[in-house]
C-alpha cells in the first residue's frame, strides 16, 4: 500500500523532471530559511537535568475569584485521587496520584500576597474561571504575576456552567473565553470545562479527566525555582521554652517547619526568607522520614487502595489540628486504619505502630528509638506495664524531661490499637467506645509512660475514630522544649536507649529517673564539649573522670591513666609513639583485668560511686548500639580504638609504632597497617573536616564520642593555632625530599612520562595493532602491495604469553575468553565507527550541549547514589524531594499566635549573598492596565525573588551619554529606570510592584513590571541642576558674572564649565573675581546685554533613601492578614489629613497675554532721501490727500428730460445686450450641430476609403501569391492570416 | 605590613566595603563590598612576592564586575610564594577549565624584581563570568614535555645557562622534550636587587600542569648559592611534585577547590596529590563559608605502577554560585 504510490511519484519525476525541478530559487531558499527557523524556534537552552530521582510532589495552585469553586474542586480532587473526603481544607493536602507523582494542593485566596507568594513556588496552577461571569480581575492579576515569577504551566477551569440555560450562549461563551485565555497564556492552552454540580460537587468523570491530565503534565523547570531551594510548610510548631513565653509572652519564639524541600539542594544553617515575616537564619535541619511516600514497588499497574496516601496536617489528616489554645491529635479517618492493617506486619504492633508513624514530632528520635526496638529485642505490653507499676509518681520528673502529652495520648492509642489488635480487630463502633474508657483511666500512667517510652510519634495508628484530646497550650508547649537542640535530642534518645537495656533500668530501680537527669547533663557537657572543642582541660577532666572510675575497679588502670594523661599532654609524635607502646603493652594485660572488675562491679549493687561510675558506662554503652556483645569488652575495645586513631592523628610517621601497641605479632602488625591505608579515606576526612564531619556512620562516631572526639577535635585547633602564627603560604613544602639520584625512587615516577609504560587500553602500539586487526586485509592501489592484517592468532600469542608468565591456568578457557572479549570488542568498534560516520552530520552545537548536559545530570545522579542520606546530607546538602524539618530561631511572637493556616507558609533559601542589601537597579515598566503613573520616591511593595517589601525606588532614564537622569514620574508606555534599596537578588530576575497590598479596589493592582538588571553598592542617577546668575559688567566679549556661586572655591571647582545665556549666547567660566565673593570672569561668543540671565548646567548625584521594609503580613492578627499598610505616599497623607499643597505662584499656569506689536515708523534721513533714486525714494502721498475746497468739482444734477433720456438709453440697452447674448447662443448651437455633422461625413469618407483600400490591398496580396506559386512553392500562412 | 598591602588592595578592587583596623593593629573589622574590577594599578609589598597578592586575585578576578586589569608592582620571584612564572603557566590553564577564557586572560611579567628590594612589574588581566562550569579532572594523562624558564637579573647571564645545564641533566633521564628558556632581564626592567632562579613546568598529554621553583638567596642573606647546585635542585623538586602527581599541582590546589565550590550545582572531581596543610586548612574555610564539605577518597598506587604517591580524589557539589556583581543589558 505504502509502496505505490512511492512508485508513482517516482515515475512522475521521471517522467516530467522540470515539473519537479527549482521553480525559484529565491523561494526554496525562503522556504528552507523558514524551516530552519520554526526548527530552532523549538530549541530552549538545554538546563542540567537536576531534579532528583525521587521528586518532591508537584505544588498545583487553585486559583480563582472567591465564590467561583476552589473548595469544591480541590475536595473533589482529593476525593478523586484518594477516595477520601476532607471536609475542611486549610494548608496544603499532599496526595500520592501516580505510581510516580505526588501532587500538594493548595488552595489560594484573593489577598494579593497570598497570590504572590504561590505564584513563586508553583508548579501547576489550576484557574477557576466563573463563566457565567467571565474573566475577574484577579484572574489577569495571577497571571501577571505568574510571568513575572517565571510562568508555570497553567490551566484553565470554567466553573459555573450549568447558569446557562442557552446552548448557543453558552457555546460563544466557551469560544470567547477560550480566545481570551490562550492570548494571555498561549495559543492552545489547557481549559477545562466543568458543567454543572451534581450534589454539591463536580461531575466524577469530569474531575477524573482532569486528575489524569494532572498527573502526566510535564513542566519546564523554572530558572528562579530550580536555583533556590524552597520549603512549602504544611505544619509549624512552636518549641519556645514556655518559661519564656510565661515570663515575657511577647518573647521571640522558636518553631520548627515541616515540608517538602524543592528546588535545590539546601544547607544546614543556610539563610532563608519567610514571605511575610523576614529573614532568618535556619538552626537546625534534619530529614524525616517521608510521611506520603511514592510505592516502593513499580510493577503493578495502578496504586492499590493503602498506597494512596493523603497527608495534610494542617487540615487534620494525618497530623495535628491546631485550634486557638488547643491542640487536637487526629488519628486518622478510616483510611488511616486500613492502612495499618495492610502494612506488612512486623512481629510486635509495637514496633510496626512506630514504623508506620506519619508525623513525628521528631523522627531522628523516632528512628533511632526504632532502631534500637529492632536490635534489641522488642518491648512488649508487659514489660511496659511492668514499667508502669516501678514508677508510678514521677511527675516532677516528668516535666522535667517535658512531658510529652502528645506522646502520651498516641501511647494511650498505640496501646489501644494493640488492644484492637488483639481483639480482631471489632466493630469499630465498640472500640470507640472502649477508647474513650481506657482513655480516662489510663490517662495517669501513660504521662509517665510515655515520656519514658515514646518519643513523640501522634502515630496515626489504629483506630478508626479521631480522638480529640485537648491539652492546655501550656502543657502542650511545656514539653516542647526538649526538642530544642539536637543535642538534647541524642541525649533524650540515648537514654531510651539504655533504660531499654534491660539490665540498666532493673538496676537503676525507683532513681532511675534522677540517674538519668544527671547522665543528661553530664553527657550534655560532654556532648558540648565534643561539639565546640572548647576547653580541653574540661575533656581531661571528664577523661580523668573515666580513668578514676576505672581505677577503681583495677590497680593497672591507675597507672594507666597517668600514662593517658601524659599522652594527651604531648603533642610530639615520637613521644606519644612511645609512650603509646607502653600503654599497649599494659593494657594487653590491664584489659582483660579490668573486664574481670567490671564484671564483679555488675555483680556488686547498689552502691553510689558505683552507679555513677554505671552512668558513665551506660553513656558510653549508648552510643555502640550493638549491644549484643559483651558490655566490658566492648568498652576496651572502644579505648583502645580510639587510642589507635589519635595516634594517627599525631603522625602519620608514627603509623608502625602505633601498630605495636595493639598486638606485638608482626603479622598482626602488617595486617594492621594494611587496615589503616583502607581507613586512610575517613582519616583524611577526619583530619580535614574534624569530629563534625560524623558521616561515615553515625554509631561509629559516637562508639568513640568521648575520647576519640576530643583528640580529634583538639587537633584542627592546635594546628589551627600553629597556623596563625605561621606564615600564610600556599605553597607545599617538602620536608623530606626523597632522593632522586637513587635508581628504584627514580623509577616510582617512570610511568608518569610519555616515555614510560602504557596502560593496556591506551598503549599506541597496542591500539594500532587493534586497528589493524579492524579493517583487516586491504590493498594499496596505487602500488598495488596488498597489506595482509595479521593474523588473529598472533595477538593470542601475546596475550597467551602474557598469561603464561602470570601463572598456570587452564589455557584454553583463558584463550576462549580472549577471543571471545576480542570479538565483541571489534563489534563495539565498529558499531561506534558507523555510529560516527553517520551522526556526524547531524551533530549541530546544540545537540553537542544537550548531551554535556545530559552527561552532567547523569554524574550528578551517580555520585552519592550509593551512600546513605546521613552521609549524603553531609556533602551535598538536603536534596530535594526530602521531608525536613526547620529549625528557626527568634521568630516574631506574632507569627505564632496569630497563625492561620489557609495563609501558606514559604521557606525560601536564599543564596550566598542574597541576603544583604545593598542598590538594585531595575528595568521597569508601569503597567498599561495600571490607571496612574508612579511618582518617584513614593513608597512602593515591590516581590522580588522570595520577598515582598516596601521600598522607595528613584525612576530615571538613560542618556546617550549614558547618564543616569532622575525622572519624576514613570514614562507612559516605555521601560524606565529604578533604583532602590534593597536587597541584594541576582540579575535578571523578575519583580512587580503594587502600591498596596490592603484592600481590594475594583482597579488593577499590578503597578509596574519589570527586571533587574544590575547591582550595586554605590548609586549614578543624577539630576539636573540649573544656577543663575546676571552680569553686572560688561566688556566686549567678557562679561563679570555675579550670583551664580557663593565663594571663589566654589567657582574654581567650575572653572573652564560652559554656560549659556537664555538668548543662547555660549561661554566659559575663566576665572573667580575677588570683589564680590562668588563672581567670576567669563567669556562669551557675543557681547551681552545686561539684561541678559546666564546659567551654567550641572548634574547633582541623587541620594537615595535607605528605605527597606518586608512586608509582614503574617505577622497581622487572624482575619487581617490582607490589611497590611506600610508606609504611606505623601499624596496619601495630604488627602488624609486634607493638607493641600501649597504651590508656587509663578509655576500657575496663567492665560498668555500677548500685547499688540507697535512698530515704529522707518525714519530715513532727508540728505539719505536726496539721494535715493526716485524709485525707491519714499513717496509721501498723503501729502497731497487733501485737496482745498476750491478744486473741488461740482456734482452734475440732470433735467427731467435729460433724465428720461437716459433712461431710455439704458432700457434699449438692456434690451439690445439680451438679444446680443441671445444671438450669441443660438449661433454656438449651429455651430455645434453643422460640426457633427461634419463629422459624421468625414467618418463615412474614411470608412469608405479603408475599404477600398483593403479592396486593392487583398487584390494586390491574391496576385503576389499566384506570382509566387507560379514561380516557387508557396508559403500559405501569410496569406491565411489574411 | 604586606597585610596592610593587601588590605589596600581588597579595597581597590571592591567597591563599598568598610574596613576598620584598631589602634594597635590586633582587629580587623571588614565589612565586604562588591567586586568591581576595571583597570588598576598597586603596589605590593617587598616583604612577600606578588604571588600572594595574585593568588587572591585569581580566585576573585572572575567574579568582578568589569574585567580587571591590575598592574602589580613588587617582588616577582622569591623563595616563599609561588612565583609570578610558576601561576602563569600553571593556574592560568587552570582557570580556563572552569571556562574563564578569553583573549584577555593573561599574566605579562613586564619587569623582574628580586628581594628584597623588588622592583618587579607585572600586568594581571582577567575576563568576568557569570556562572563557572562544572570540572572533571581525573586522569591526569602522562607528561609530555617539560618546559622551564631560567631568570637572571642584575647577575651574569651565563648564571641562567648553568642553571639550565644542571636541571637538564637530570630531567633528561625521564623525558627528552625538555626546553628551559633562559630570560635575562637588563636595564630597568630588571628590578632592583639582583638574583635567579628557576622554575620548571611539566605538562601532560591531558593538559594538566605541575611544577616546582626554586629562587637564589635575596642578596645580603643567607649563603651564596651555586646555580648548578639550584638548577638541580630544582629538577629534583619537580620530580617530587610529579611523584605527589594529581591533575592539579599543590599551589593550586586551593584554587582548584575554592572554584569547584562556587560552581553550578553540579558534581566536580578533581584528582590531587596530597593535600597541603595549606588546603586543608582552606578546606575547613570552604565548610564553615559554604557549608560545603568534600567527598575525599584516596588512590593508593597499585602494584606495578611507578606513578608517584597516593592521590585523593575531591568530589562536591557546587554551591551554585553566580556573579553577582556583573551587569546585564
Amino acid at each position: 500500500m505504502g509502496k505505490a504510490p512511492e512508485q508513482e511519484e517516482e515515475d512522475a519525476r521521471r517522467r516530467n523532471p522540470r515539473a519537479f525541478a527549482v521553480q525559484s530559487a529565491v523561494r526554496m531558499a525562503r522556504t528552507f530559511h523558514r524551516t530552519q527557523d520554526l526548527k530552532t524556534k523549538k530549541h530552549h537552552i538545554p538546563v542540567v537535568d537536576r531534579t532528583p530521582l525521587e521528586p518532591p510532589p508537584v505544588v498545583v495552585v487553585v486559583v480563582g475569584p472567591p465564590k467561583v469553586g476552589k473548595s469544591t474542586l480541590i475536595r473533589c480532587l482529593i476525593r478523586n485521587f484518594t477516595r477520601q473526603k476532607l471536609v475542611e481544607i486549610r494548608g496544603p493536602v499532599t496526595i500520592v496520584s501516580g505510581k510516580k507523582r505526588r501532587l500538594t494542593i493548595i488552595e489560594c485566596g484573593c489577598d494579593i500576597n497570598t497570590m504572590i507568594d504561590l505564584a513563586k513556588v508553583a508548579d501547576l496552577v489550576l484557574m477557576l474561571i466563573d463563566a457565567s461571569f467571565g474573566f475577574e480581575m484577579e484572574t489577569f492579576e495571577f497571571l501577571n504575576i505568574c510571568q513575572v515569577h517565571g510562568f508555570p504551566k497553567i490551566m484553565g477551569v470554567l466553573t459555573h456552567l450549568d447558569t446557562f440555560k442557552n446552548n448557543k450562549q453558552l457555546k460563544k461563551t466557551k469560544k470567547k473565553l477560550k480566545h481570551r485565555f490562550w492570548t494571555e497564556v498561549y495559543p492552545g492552552a489547557k481549559l477545562f470545562y466543568l458543567s454543572g454540580m451534581v450534589h454539591g460537587e463536580y461531575q466524577k468523570q469530569e474531575i477524573h479527566n482532569l486528575g489524569r491530565f494532572i498527573s502526566v503534565m510535564k513542566f519546564r523547570p523554572l530558572t528562579w525555582q530550580t536555583s533556590h531551594p524552597y520549603v512549602l510548610a504544611d505544619r509549624m510548631e512552636d518549641l519556645t521554652n514556655p518559661e519564656d513565653v510565661r515570663i515575657n509572652p511577647k518573647c521571640d519564639r522558636k518553631i520548627s517547619l515541616y515540608g517538602y524541600l524543592r528546588g535545590a539542594h539546601l544547607k544546614n544553617k543556610s539563610q532563608i526568607h519567610m514571605p511575610g515575616v523576614g529573614d532568618f537564619t535556619v538552626s537546625d535541619v534534619s530529614f524525616l522520614p517521608d510521611p506520603c511516600a511514592l510505592p516502593e514497588q513499580q510493577k503493578k499497574r495502578s496504586l492499590n487502595e493503602k498506597e494512596k496516601l493523603v497527608y495534610a496536617p494542617l487540615s487534620g489528616v494525618g497530623g495535628i489540628v491546631y485550634d486557638k489554645d488547643a491542640v487536637y491529635i487526629d488519628l486518622g479517618g478510616s483510611h488511616a486504619h486500613e492502612n495499618e492493617e495492610e502494612e506488612v506486619r512486623p512481629n510486635h504492633e509495637l514496633v510496626q505502630s512506630l514504623i508506620s508513624t506519619h508525623s513525628t514530632i521528631d523522627a531522628k528520635m523516632a528512628s533511632s528509638k526504632v532502631s534500637l526496638f529492632m536490635d534489641s529485642r522488642p518491648l512488649d505490653s508487659e514489660d511496659i506495664e511492668r514499667q508502669e507499676f516501678v514508677m508510678p509518681k514521677e511527675e516532677r520528673a516528668v516535666d522535667v524531661k517535658t512531658g510529652r502529652v502528645r506522646r502520651k495520648a498516641i501511647f494511650d492509642e498505640e496501646k489501644e490499637n494493640h488492644d484492637a489488635v488483639s481483639d480482631e480487630e471489632d466493630d469499630q463502633e465498640e472500640e470507640e467506645m472502649s477508647e474513650d474508657g481506657s482513655d480516662g483511666d489510663d490517662e495517669d500512667d501513660a504521662e509517665e509512660e510515655s515520656d519514658r517510652e515514646i518519643l513523640g510519634e501522634e502515630v496515626v495508628v489504629g483506630s478508626a475514630k479521631r480522638l480529640k484530646r485537648e491539652v492546655t497550650k501550656e502543657e502542650a508547649v511545656n514539653e516542647l522544649p526538649a526538642f530544642a537542640d539536637s543535642d538534647d535530642d541524642l541525649e533524650v534518645s540515648s537514654e531510651g536507649e539504655g533504660k531499654t537495656a534491660p539490665e540498666e533500668s532493673d538496676m537503676e530501680g525507683e532513681d532511675s529517673e534522677e540517674q538519668e537527669s544527671y547522665e543528661n547533663e553530664s553527657s550534655d557537657s560532654e556532648f558540648e564539649g565534643v561539639r565546640k572543642g572548647v576547653t580541653k582541660s574540661e575533656q581531661y577532666e571528664i577523661n580523668r573522670e573515666d580513668e578514676e572510675m576505672r581505677s577503681q575497679i583495677s590497680c593497672h588502670n591507675l597507672k594507666k591513666k597517668a600514662v593517658l594523661t601524659t599522652d594527651s599532654g604531648n603533642c610530639t609524635a615520637e613521644e606519644a609513639s612511645e609512650s603509646e607502646v607502653e600503654n599497649s603493652s599494659m593494657e594487653e594485660g590491664g584489659d582483660d583485668e579490668g573486664s574481670h572488675g567490671e564484671s564483679e562491679v555488675d555483680a556488686l549493687d547498689g552502691k553510689g560511686f558505683r552507679q555513677t561510675r554505671e552512668k558513665k558506662m551506660g553513656s558510653v554503652k549508648q552510643t555502640e548500639l550493638k549491644a549484643v556483645e559483651d558490655e566490658e569488652d566492648d568498652d576496651v575495645e572502644n579505648l583502645l580504638k580510639e587510642e589507635e586513631e589519635y595516634e594517627e592523628k599525631i603522625d602519620f610517621s608514627a603509623d608502625t609504632a602505633g601498630a605495636l601497641k595493639w598486638k606485638e605479632d608482626l603479622t598482626q602488625k602488617a595486617a594492621q597497617v594494611f587496615l589503616r591505608q583502607q581507613q586512610s579515606t575517613p582519616n583524611l576526612r577526619k583530619l580535614v573536616y574534624g569530629t563534625v564531619a560524623e558521616d561515615e556512620d553515625r554509631e561509629s562516631e559516637n562508639e568513640d564520642d568521648e575520647l576519640g572526639g576530643l583528640f580529634r577535635v583538639s587537633r584542627p585547633d592546635k594546628e589551627t593555632k600553629q597556623k596563625a602564627n605561621a606564615l600564610d603560604c600556599s605553597k607545599f613544602l617538602i620536608e623530606k625530599p626523597q632522593d632522586w639520584d637513587l635508581e628504584e625512587v627514580m623509577s616510582s615516577i617512570r610511568d608518569c612520562f610519555v616515555t614510560g609504560k602504557w596502560e593496556e587500553d591506551k598503549d599506541a602500539a597496542k591500539l594500532l595493532e587493534e586497528d589493524e586487526e579492524l579493517y583487516g586485509d586491504f590493498e594499496d592501489l596505487e602500488t598495488g602491495v596488498v597489506h595482509k592484517g595479521k593474523p588473529a592468532a598472533e595477538g593470542d600469542e601475546s596475550g597467551s604469553e602474557q598469561e603464561e608468565k602470570e601463572g598456570k591456568m587452564s589455557k584454553a578457557e583463558a584463550e576462549e575468553e580472549e577471543k571471545k572479549k576480542e570479538r565483541m570488542d571489534k563489534k563495539r568498534k565498529l558499531k561506534e565507527m558507523f555510529d560516527a560516520e553517520y551522526d556526524e552530520g547531524d551533530a549541530t552545537y546544540f545537540d553537542d550541549l544537550k548531551e554535556e548536559m545530559h552527561r552532567q545530570a547523569q554524574l550528578n545522579r551517580a555520585e552519592f547514589e550509593d551512600q546513605d542520606d546521613e552521609t549524603r546530607v553531609q556533602y551535598e546538602g538536603f536534596r530535594p524531594g526530602m521531608y525536613v524539618r526547620l529549625e528557626i530561631d527568634n521568630v516574631p511572637c506574632e507569627f505564632v499566635l496569630n497563625f492561620d493556616p489557609h495563609y501558606p507558609i514559604i521557606l525560601g533559601g536564599l543564596g550566598n549573598s542574597e541576603g544583604n542589601v545593598g542598590y538594585v537597579q531595575l528595568r521597569l515598566k508601569k503597567h498599561r492596565w495600571y490607571k496612574k503613573i508612579l511618582k518617584t520616591r513614593d513608597p512602593l511593595i515591590l516581590s522580588l525573588g522570595w520577598r515582598r517589601f516596601q521600598t522607595i525606588p528613584m525612576f530615571y532614564i538613560e542618556d546617550h551619554n549614558g547618564r543616569h537622569r532622575l525622572l519624576k514620574y514613570t514614562p507612559q508606555h516605555m521601560h524606565c529606570g529604578a533604583t532602590f534599596w534593597g536587597p541584594i537578588t541576582p540579575q535578571g530576575t523578575g519583580f512587580l510592584a503594587v502600591q498596596s497590598v490592603s484592600g481590594t479596589t475594583p482597579d488593577f493592582r499590578i503597578a509596574a513590571t519589570g527586571v533587574v538588571l544590575d547591582l550595586d553598592k554605590s548609586i549614578t542617577i543624577v539630576k539636573k541642576l540649573k544656577l543663575t546668575g546676571f552680569p553686572f559688567k560688561i566688556f566686549k566679549n567678557t562679561s563679570f558674572i555675579k550670583g551664580m556661586f557663593n565663594s571663589q572655591l566654589e567657582v574654581a571647582k567650575f572653572e573652564g564649565a560652559a554656560i549659556r545665556t537664555v538668548s543662547g549666547i555660549r561661554g566659559q567660566i575663566k576665572k573667580a573675581l575677588r570683589a564680590p565673593a562668588g563672581a567670576f570672569r567669563a567669556t562669551f561668543e557675543d557681547k551681552l546685554l545686561m539684561s541678559d540671565i546666564v546659567f551654567v548646567r550641572t548634574w547633582y548625584p541623587v541620594s537615595i533613601p535607605a528605605f527597606y521594609n518586608p512586608v509582614t503580613s503574617l505577622l497581622q492578627p487572624a482575619g487581617e492578614k490582607d490589611s497590611w499598610r506600610g508606609m504611606k505616599t505623601t499624596g496619601q497623607l495630604r488627602q488624609e489629613r486634607g493638607i493641600k499643597l501649597k504651590q508656587n505662584k509663578d509655576s500657575l499656569y496663567k492665560p498668555i497675554v500677548r500685547e499688540k506689536r507697535h512698530f515704529n515708523k522707518l525714519h530715513i534721513p532727508k540728505a539719505l532721501q536726496k539721494a535715493l533714486p526716485f524709485k525707491n525714494k519714499p513717496k509721501n502721498l498723503e501729502k497731497k490727500g487733501k485737496t482745498p475746497r476750491d478744486q473741488w468739482r461740482p456734482a452734475v444734477i440732470r433735467e427731467p428730460h435729460e433724465r428720461r433720456i437716459s433712461a431710455l438709453i439704458t432700457a434699449l440697452s438692456t434690451v439690445n445686450n439680451y438679444k446680443m447674448k441671445k444671438a450669441k447662443v443660438k449661433h454656438r448651437q449651429q455651430l455645434k450641430e453643422y460640426l457633427k455633422v461634419k463629422q459624421k461625413e468625414e467618418e463615412q469618407k474614411l470608412k469608405r476609403q479603408k475599404e477600398a483600400k483593403k479592396k486593392i490591398y487583398r487584390m494586390l496580396g491574391q496576385r503576389e501569391k499566384k506570382r509566387q506559386k507560379s514561380s516557387l512553392k508557396g508559403s500559405s500562412e501569410g496569406d491565411k492570416s489574411m | 605590613d604586606f597585610e596592610a598591602s593587601f588590605i589596600r588592595l581588597i579595597d581597590k578592587v571592591t567597591n563599598g566595603s568598610r574596613i576598620e583596623i584598631n589602634q594597635t593593629g590586633t582587629t580587623l573589622y571588614y565589612q565586604p563590598g562588591l567586586l568591581y574590577g576595571g583597570s588598576l594599578e598597586h603596589d605590593c609589598s617587598p616583604s612577600r612576592g606578588i604571588g600572594y597578592y595574585l593568588e587572591s586575585l585569581l580566585c576573585l578576578a572572575p567574579f568582578m564586575k568589569h574585567p580587571l586589569k591590575i598592574v602589580l608592582r613588587g617582588v616577582t620571584n622569591d623563595q616563599v610564594d609561588p612565583s609570578v612564572d610558576i601561576l602563569k603557566a600553571t593556574a592560568l590553564p587552570l582557570l580556563k577549565r572552569f571556562g574563564i577564557d578569553g583573549e584577555s586572560l593573561e599574566i605579562k611579567i613586564n619587569r623582574r624584581g628580586m628581594p628584597p628590594k623588588g622592583g618587579g612589574e607585572i600586568v594581571f588581566a582577567c575576563p568576568v563570568k557569570k556562572v563557572l562550569q562544572p570540572l572533571q579532572l581525573t586522569d591526569p594523562g602522562k607528561i609530555k614535555r617539560i618546559r622551564g624558564t631560567a631568570y637572571s637579573v642584575r647577575v651574569s647571564p651565563q648564571m641562567a645557562n648553568r642553571i639550565v645545564e644542571s636541571a637538564r641533566s637530570i630531567l633528561n633521564k625521564f623525558l627528552p622534550d625538555i626546553y628551559i628558556y633562559t630570560d635575562h632581564m637588563k636595564g630597568v626592567s630588571s628590578g632592583k636587587s639582583p638574583g635567579f632562579g628557576l622554575s620548571l613546568v611539566a605538562e601532560t598529554i591531558n593538559g594538566t600542569f605541575l611544577s616546582a621553583e626554586l629562587a637564589s638567596n635575596p642578596q645580603g642573606q643567607g649563603a651564596a648559592v651555586l646555580p648548578e647546585e639550584l638548577g638541580q635542585n630544582c629538577a629534583k623538586l619537580l620530580l617530587e611534585e610529579i611523584y605527589r602527581g594529581g591533575c592539579v599541582d599543590s599551589t593550586n590546589q586551593s584554587l582548584a577547590l575554592l572554584l569547584m565550590t562556587l560552581g553550578q550545582q553540579d558534581v566536580s572531581k578533581v584528582l590531587l596529590g596530597p593535600l597541603s596543610p595549606y588546603t586543608i586548612e582552606f578546606l575547613r574555610h570552604l565548610r564553615s563559608f559554604f557549608q560545603i564539605m568534600f567527598k575525599i577518597e584516596t588512590k593508593s598506587p597499585e602494584e606495578e605502577e611507578h606513578k608517584g604517591g597516593a592521590k585523593v580524589l575531591m568530589t562536591c557539589v557546587g554551591v551554585g554560585f553566580s556573579n553577582l556583581s556583573k551587569t546585564i543589558r
